[in-house]
């Protein structure tokens, strides 16, 4: 059972809940009308709005998440001409998020009322915690795209563009997310 | 049941994880081409092997009347072949002969022997299974015959299997001419899965004088079947007062409830007319 939030948290948690609904819209705009066209030799994709599921609160339900999963998925999907892949990728990875966050928790544990990024925990701990879900997603979307064959050339981009991606999303925290507290 | 309803309540995070993961592959499937032949060529070759061990039982059931059509078959072709003026006589420059059709009009056809291992006649949209698959060479979009008439064409292929969709389907029209007059219309089966044996021709107008037992055949537009193969012959004809086309109803040459044997047709230039076809835009005559 979740204690119900002092004033002080509940001030912060009102607040995490803008910068989570502003993450969403401003990261689906960029993924449909920028990164659309973003491609590195062919291999390389950025799936950046992957950031904004990443950023769901620790407390969040399973359900809810998963929900938010699918329907941001089926947003970019809609760009992308590819409906279903993003989605069924993102809601696969909104599934295991929780089981990998409670087997990498911080030294300290986790604060309810801080969202998963670096200006809370650090940059090797949301390293550990993103790059592992990025490369997932990433490599669920290219074997779905490809039908289950091509697995070589999944494996590459895949590697390609979870690098890509987690570059996108450590610059864009360091430039726009400040410290919470 | 309150047990039932704990353990569904317990795991409910995994229960909607897999009901939002089985909306989103049907989305896929749905809605991508490529994905959806990938789906098709995977569930083929697990449901043919299936199929071709329930078939191989079940044809030693009907081998005796296999026989029969395969020896008429023979038959014809020898006595095709005893037709055939021989080399000698067309190089005898003082006999005089006709070649039988315009040499520019041969169309090149291979044809490749398969066995069904699995039919359907009684739904509205009818496949069949063959045990021929990307590695004898069959590609999708390939004419389907046996010795009596057409059959259907190929819809998709994985290696050892491939699935066709039969005449006897609402989504398969073929085009057809009537062989006396030599008007061209479609025929398009109504989907009435208790009469397998018949199948209409529409596009056929009222003045057309069409007689019961006139056979209609194949135009050879679509480069997939060769022309002038036999559909069928005309069961029923009736003039439509509402309309200007006749009513035809027309008995398939093929009985589709005992197919065993076909032939799949593969066309060397279908590619070639086909892209000749789209370049300058003339839509392919199905």
């Amino acid at each position: 059972m979740i204690p119900w939030p002092s004033q002080q948290n509940w001030e912060i948690m009102s607040r995490n809940l803008l910068v989570i609904v502003a993450t969403f819209f401003i990261l689906a705009i960029i993924q449909i009308l920028l990164l659309k066209y973003f491609v590195l030799f062919g291999v390389g994709f950025c799936f950046l709005y992957l950031l904004a599921l990443l950023l769901l609160p620790i407390e969040i339900s399973f359900i809810s998440a998963m929900v938010l999963g699918l329907l941001l998925g089926l947003t970019v999907d809609l760009f992308y001409n590819t409906i279903g892949i993003h989605a069924a990728a993102s809601v696969f990875v909104m599934f295991i998020r929780p089981y990998w966050m409670s087997a990498n928790k911080p030294r300290s544990g986790y604060e309810m009322t801080d969202l998963p990024m670096i200006a809370n925990y650090g940059l090797a701990w949301f390293i550990t915690y993103s790059f592992p879900l990025i490369a997932i997603h990433a490599f669920t979307v290219f074997m779905l795209e490809s039908g289950g064959q091509l697995v070589g050339l999944s494996v590459v981009k895949m590697l390609a563009t979870s690098v890509i991606s987690l570059v996108f999303m450590l610059a864009i925290q360091y430039l726009f997310y400040s410290k919470s507290k | 049941m309150g047990q039932l309803f704990a353990f569904l309540f317990k795991y409910r995070a995994f229960f909607i994880f897999l009901i939002l993961e089985l909306f989103c592959f049907w989305l896929i499937v749905g809605n991508n081409n490529y994905q959806r032949a990938a789906y098709f060529k995977a569930s083929v070759g697990v449901v043919g092997s299936v199929n071709e061990k329930s078939d191989n039982m079940s044809d030693y059931f009907g081998l005796k009347e296999v026989n029969a059509e395969l020896a008429k078959e023979n038959a014809r072709l020898r006595a095709l072949s005893f037709n055939q003026p021989t080399t000698a006589k067309v190089l005898d420059s003082l006999s005089t002969f006709r070649l039988p059709f315009d040499s520019t009009n041969t169309v090149e056809y291979v044809l490749r022997s398969a066995e069904i291992v699995d039919n359907s006649v009684r739904q509205s949209r009818n496949f069949f299974m063959i045990n021929k698959g990307s590695k004898d060479g069959i590609s999708p979009g390939m004419g389907v015959i046996n010795q009596r008439g057409v059959v259907g064409k190929i819809r998709s292929v994985s290696k050892n299997f491939s699935t066709g969709i039969s005449l006897l389907n609402v989504q398969n029209p073929i085009s057809v001419k009537h062989n006396i007059s030599g008007r061209f219309g479609s025929v398009l089966w109504n989907g009435d899965g208790r009469d397998a044996l018949h199948i209409d021709l529409l596009y056929i107008t009222r003045e057309v004088n069409v007689q019961i037992g006139d056979s209609i055949v194949t135009t050879g537009y679509s480069q997939i079947y060769p022309k002038d193969y036999l559909v069928g012959t005309v069961a029923s004809v009736a003039p439509d007062p509402d309309q200007r086309n006749l009513k035809i109803s027309v008995l398939l040459s093929v009985e589709f409830g005992k197919l065993a044997y076909v032939y799949v047709i593969e066309n060397i230039n279908r590619q070639e007319v086909d892209s000749l076809a789209l370049s300058t835009e003339l839509g392919n005559n199905e």
